[in-house]
């Protein structure tokens, strides 16, 4: 086992970071660990009115569920499949991937390949912004309108 | 015989094939439109794929999209049911290239029924009689009156680029003809640009009347009798039966026999139907091949207790036919009325929309081919077929008043549909005598008498 690997975070460590930071009062919380380094940024509540200016009168509500199992933000932009065919996220198997969770993306650039009746289609996004999920695994079939990435505009 | 096979189609054509699948063992594959999400058709298949937006061209036509999930999925076969791609020899190379079975004839023969003149051309070398009239254009007015002589008044000049009855006039005696030849290239060039005009005899009240073939890769034909399909409205068919009512046995075997030579002629294999037009002299013609299943199949199914979409995989499968002319019985009379959501107060306007309330008939020798169901909603995409209620009968008399039973039983609600139509047909005395032509709807239904409330 490397030494890098050692000292990066574990899933169960990640999470507990998520639950610190949704539970304490802060938008952003960043950790580094060996050369692993996990930011979370909490997402703007865009489903709920902003709050009004004077105090309410009623308790505070009780806090929100955890991120992991709230529903993506409303105003991130799902790119979807435009077609049948097979998913590569890379344009070849020993390149690395055109896009990684995290990464600013411009309009027009190239997110993945979709193989399909032997020819590669290149799949642009539509939106500038942050990728901040993606949903297929590479090799996987997509198909006609499946969600493929997760763009957040404002990221 | 196949794993997995794909349906490129949707609604109960979609179904029927996932439930002729099944009974065999095989796994199926549904494509869908995002419109049809909630498609019976989606539900009832083992697997299902989204292959493009609403409109058919991105759709259900979209060779590309449907290919490649027959790759992805890893299927043998695709069945194409009726319309959509069931008669483009394009398709069917396409699925023969990518070494997927096209269920359903060869991309050849597709193409040669698919072309009106070259089916009629080889309709002809099999011996098979199609509506007489010139062999190509008539030029002038001496070469159209010793056509006229040759195939007898009344007659039709028709324009070569016509459609719609545009540029087409009833000629009844030698008198009329010149005029109506002038008057047909008149309105031919200023419709068309071609004043390019033919003769066809034509058919007083003509029946339609269609024979079911199967062939196998093997060279043996059968044929499963015939279907009359002449109760139409505006060249859709709307109730068909088998057999035809009031044919004589003498034409009833010629028209077998005559499908069956023109399916050996062209070497056609898998199910395909041979249409005709029969006049009041019991003379018939040769019109078109259809090489797909159709709708009104079940007719036939219910008469010879045969399921043809079954026979059809295994035809496409490689399997010689499991009977041969001699084993197939015919037993009995049965009808098919074709349902569809259209409203008959407003002229048949297309009536799409959500399904609240559906009692589909049941009991003794009814059939429902649907995929609608309470809560389903009906697209405004694709045709209006609701579903098909096929009765059976001992014999003709029976079946009617199955049918009659039947479409009281029948509750739809939340969309208009034919229902009110079809009872009318069923309760008027001309086709209880089984006097019915192509015009039948046109002559003897009150079509306003269905708009009254």
């Amino acid at each position: 086992m490397s030494q890098d690997e050692r000292r990066s975070l574990n899933f169960d460590e990640i999470r507990e970071l998520v639950r610190i930071a949704s539970e304490a009062d802060i938008t952003e919380l960043e950790v580094e660990a060996g050369h692993l380094r996990v930011a979370i940024r909490k997402a703007p509540r865009s489903l709920n009115p902003a709050p009004a200016a004077t105090a309410p009168a009623v308790p505070a509500p009780p806090p929100a569920p955890p991120p992991e199992a709230a529903e993506p933000p409303a105003h991130w932009v799902p790119v979807h499949a435009p077609m049948v065919g097979t998913f590569y996220r890379a344009p070849s198997p020993d390149q690395p991937p055109f896009v990684q969770e995290g990464d600013r993306v411009e309009p027009g650039q190239t997110l993945c390949i979709i193989e399909a009746m032997k020819m590669f289609n290149e799949i642009p996004s539509e939106v500038g912004g942050r990728v901040v999920r993606v949903l297929v695994e590479n090799g996987a079939p997509v198909e006609y309108g499946q969600p493929l990435f997760l763009i957040d505009p404002h990221g | 015989m196949f794993k997995k096979v794909l349906v490129a189609n949707r609604g109960e054509i979609a179904v029927r094939v996932i439930r002729a699948c099944r009974e065999l063992g095989i796994r199926t594959v549904a494509v869908y439109s995002e419109a049809d999400r909630d498609g019976l058709h989606v539900r009832m298949a083992d697997e299902a794929f989204c292959i493009g937006p609403p409109p058919a061209a991105e759709s259900y036509l979209n060779i590309p999209n449907i290919l490649s999930t027959a790759e992805l999925l890893g299927v043998d076969a695709i069945h194409p049911g009726y319309g959509f791609l069931a008669e483009d020899p394009r398709f069917a190379e396409i699925c023969r290239d990518a070494h997927i079975t096209f269920i359903g004839p060869s991309p050849e023969a597709i193409e040669a029924m698919g072309n009106k003149a070259r089916a009629r051309e080889l309709a002809q070398k099999a011996g098979v009689p199609v509506v007489p009239g010139s062999p190509g254009p008539v030029r002038n007015e001496r070469e159209a009156a010793a056509v006229a002589e040759r195939i007898g008044y009344p007659l039709l000049v028709k324009a070569s680029a016509g459609g719609g009855g545009r540029g087409m006039r009833v000629v009844h005696n030698r008198d009329d003809l010149d005029r109506a030849l002038q008057t047909a290239q008149r309105e031919s060039e200023a419709a068309f640009g071609s004043g390019e005009v033919y003769l066809e005899k034509y058919l007083e009240e003509p029946r339609h009347v269609e024979v079911q073939v199967l062939a196998d890769a093997r060279g043996n034909v059968v044929h499963l009798g015939e279907r009359e399909c002449s109760i139409q409205r505006r060249h859709q068919k709307l109730l068909e039966e088998a057999p035809a009512p009031g044919i004589s046995p003498r034409l009833r075997a010629n028209l077998h026999r005559a499908a069956v030579r023109l399916a050996q002629s062209i070497g056609y294999t898998n199910a395909g139907t041979v249409e005709f037009l029969v006049d009041r002299q019991e003379n018939f013609y040769f019109i078109e091949m259809n090489t797909r299943i159709q709708v009104e199949h079940p007719v036939t199914e219910a008469v010879t207790g045969l399921d043809l979409v079954q026979e059809q995989i295994r035809i496409a499968a490689g399997e010689r036919l499991r009977f041969g002319q001699r084993d197939v019985e015919f037993r009995g009379h049965a009808i098919e009325c074709r349902i569809n959501a259209e409203d008959p107060a407003h002229d048949f306007r297309p009536s799409p929309g959500r399904v609240v309330g559906f009692v589909p008939p049941g009991g003794p020798g009814v059939r429902v081919d649907t995929h609608v169901y309470a809560g389903y909603t009906i697209p405004p995409y694709y045709d209006s077929l609701v579903a098909k209620v096929v009765a059976w009968g001992r014999d003709r008399a029976e079946a009617i008043a199955r049918m009659e039973r039947a479409l009281r039983e029948f509750e739809v609600v939340g969309v208009r549909t034919t229902i009110p139509l079809h009872r009318a047909i069923l309760e008027n005395a001309f086709f209880r005598r089984g006097e019915v032509y192509t015009n039948f709807v046109q002559r003897r239904v009150d079509l306003r008498a269905l708009a009254r409330p």
